[in-house]
């Protein structure tokens, strides 16, 4: 678990590095900006999807997880009451094996889980749908029915508009399994939703407390959220950009968030980063029973950032139109559920197509090698090149001795051979003919998909036996990536 | 003396190297990168394939030439090397198996009695050169077989030779001498 945080950490930043370094090669060229978020976008998604990072990031089209990364924090509460909900695809608990404040830790958290679960600051959050939540600030989640969670002054809750959808699926999703307090679905959303605007309010802010309040006007929050996602990096734009592409899921929670926005706002419902969390929870298909539970998120004094792969804020406004149920009703949202399960499913599907493509593409892993001392070699080497001029010599000399050679190896051909040393084409068995040169080839191999790109400080061979000295490489081993900066390994031939 | 030079000797041949040539030219880097079981010496330009059938290495050059080592019989020697150019024709190359030959091969035989070498250097005076500051071994030499012989002091006799024919016949035209000279005890 914790091998594969470095390693997304890592990717992450790689990405964040290279977007910003072709961001200026980009406006040169008169590209707009909107390409460039698109850009980190897919690549992003490819990357969660590839599950070739640890796999907190499960692609469920059914389950939606949480998935909290914790990165080296010194304090992190995580009580997670292992709720698991029913049905619902993968169940990642590894909260329990969060024990340690080990340094991108992760939590994947199912559905509708009704836990609180304290997020330090500086986490990162993954929704397994790819949507990402940057937390600097320690958050809160926890499902508090009547805790008021905002108590914290730090908001934090940072939830795209989208966001709000995937808290319904989440919302749905944990129903189930619990039955808790928060049965106005709505509410809870709305609360969700609002506390989530009120975190995006946060973000160019950077204090609030009163995010939950203000969540009542849903509209206005969309509003704010929308602009101060703008504030907020391109990241956030990207996650809207994003959003837009994978808007499916999100559709029909954000109906339902915005319908209950300015109702409901009892501290059972709070949602705070709970909604964040739940945000993250793979939408699809959770749509059945909108899950009252109301995640907490408290978000300590920094600003949060809002990396989502949501819907837009658009299809937010435009799902609150829609408006559709009550929470209990769930027809409408089944509807649309299940069309955007089917867009996202497709959309699944492709990407899983793209990614299973890992073999032949992302980092076109090949192992460098070299061959650094051969004394073995050398000997024979030797040996043979002293024989070979000596063949050489014989050759010249006499086209005879060459030609009782090879006759004495071919049958027949002998007497010709001598006549003409140029014509060696006679004794040449075709090698077509050779069928008992069995395809030895025993065994490929390189069947297997484990790969390493690195260097190498030395490569040592003995005989049969190699050693490796390596540096600075990535490995893909059994579908996951691994990045190291020293590897010896030793290998039998 | 002859009749005693055909005692029942085990001679091992512990190595036959031999060449063909490809008669195409053959493109190093291409092997090297798609080829399997392949170490890539590109300082030198060579190009080293090992196989695991016949444990062979082979010595591969652009120009065609390959030379491969290991074997422990002729035949297997040439059995090898085929499977080898089958691989590079696997490859994409148009190899045609021409010019097979057992370059040298390699054998060890061991007296059952030791040797004292200055006496029997000084018996053999043309052939034999000692040299103990260099090397522990007396080296003989039979210009008609064109072989090579190492006597070793414990009674063991590296001999290489063209091939396996010509070693064996060293072996045994050296044992009368090497059995003049052996330490009595």
């Amino acid at each position: 678990m914790a091998h594969g945080s470095p390693v997304l950490k890592l990717y992450k930043s790689i990405i964040e590095d290279v977007i910003e370094g072709v961001r200026e090669l980009f406006t040169e060229e008169g590209i707009d900006e909107q390409v460039l978020k698109d850009l980190k976008q897919l690549w992003e998604t490819k990357v969660m999807q590839s599950k070739a990072t640890e796999g907190f990031f499960r692609h469920s089209q059914h389950s939606s997880q949480f998935t909290l990364q914790l990165p080296h924090t010194s304090h992190r509460v995580l009580q997670t009451s292992s709720v698991i909900p029913a049905g619902r695809g993968l169940q990642h608990f590894t909260a329990a094996g969060l024990g340690a404040s080990q340094p991108g830790a992760t939590l994947a958290l199912p559905s509708g889980m009704a836990y609180p679960i304290h997020v330090p600051a500086g986490m990162t959050l993954q929704i397994t749908s790819g949507q990402l939540y940057k937390v600097n600030v320690p958050v809160m989640v926890t499902q508090g029915r009547d805790a008021n969670i905002l108590q914290l002054p730090i908001q934090q809750i940072f939830q795209s508009v989208g966001q709000p959808s995937v808290l319904h699926t989440n919302v749905a999703s944990v129903a189930p399994v619990n039955v808790p307090s928060v049965q106005a679905t709505a509410d809870v959303l709305q609360t969700q939703k609002t506390a989530v605007q009120q975190t995006v309010a946060v973000q160019p802010t950077a204090t609030e407390n009163k995010h939950l309040e203000t969540s009542t006007s849903t509209a206005l929050v969309q509003q704010p959220t929308e602009s101060q996602q703008q504030i907020a990096p391109d990241a956030v734009q990207n996650q809207y950009a994003e959003s837009t592409e994978k808007s499916q899921h999100g559709s029909l929670h954000t109906p339902v968030f915005n319908s209950e926005s300015s109702e409901v706002f009892s501290p059972s419902d709070f949602v705070e980063a709970n909604n964040s969390s739940s945000l993250l929870l793979d939408v699809e298909g959770q749509l059945d029973t909108e899950p009252q539970e109301s995640l907490q998120q408290q978000v300590s004094d920094d600003i949060i950032e809002m990396i989502m792969m949501g819907k837009s804020l658009d299809d937010n406004t435009v799902l609150k139109d829609e408006d559709t149920v009550a929470p209990t009703d769930k027809l409408e949202p089944t509807e649309q559920v299940e069309s955007n399960l089917q867009s996202e499913k497709d959309i699944c599907s492709d990407i899983k197509g793209i990614i299973q493509l890992d073999e032949t593409g992302d980092a076109s892993p090949k192992e460098e090698m070299s061959h650094t001392k051969d004394t073995e070699e050398n000997e024979f080497v030797d040996i043979i090149e002293s024989e070979d001029l000596k063949v050489l010599e014989d050759e010249d000399e006499g086209e005879d001795e060459e030609g009782d050679s090879i006759s004495n190896m071919d049958s027949g051909s002998s007497s010709c051979d001598n006549e003409e040393p140029q014509i060696d084409i006679v004794e040449e068995d075709p090698l077509n003919s050779d069928d008992d040169v069995s395809e030895q080839d025993v065994p490929d191999l390189f069947d297997t998909d484990n790969v390493i790109v690195c260097q190498y400080d030395k490569i040592h061979r003995s005989k049969n036996k190699w050693k490796f000295y390596l540096k600075d490489g990535v490995m893909s081993f059994e579908g996951k990536d691994y990045v190291f900066a020293k590897a010896i390994g030793d290998a039998e031939w | 003396m002859d009749a005693d030079s055909d005692v029942a000797l085990d001679i091992l041949i512990t190595n036959v190297v031999c060449v063909f040539r490809t008669r195409c030219h053959l493109n190093l880097r291409k092997i090297a990168l798609e080829g399997a079981n392949v170490i890539y010496k590109r300082d030198v330009g060579k190009v080293l394939m090992k196989l695991r059938k016949p444990r062979i290495t082979a010595t591969i050059w652009s120009s065609g030439k390959v030379i491969c080592t290991g074997a422990t019989s002729e035949e297997e020697a040439k059995f090898g090397a085929r499977r080898l150019a089958r691989s590079l024709q696997k490859l994409g190359f148009q190899v045609i198996f021409t010019d097979f030959k057992v370059v040298n091969v390699l054998a060890v035989c061991n007296m059952p009695f030791e040797i004292r070498l200055p006496e029997f250097t000084k018996n053999n005076r043309p052939h034999a050169s000692y040299e103990p500051e260099l090397h522990p071994a007396v080296c003989y030499r039979i210009k008609t077989l064109r072989a090579t012989l190492q006597i070793f002091s414990t009674g063991s006799i590296t001999v290489t030779g063209p091939n396996v024919k010509a070693v064996a016949s060293a072996v045994e035209q050296i044992y009368p001498f090497v059995f003049e000279s052996r330490k009595i005890l």
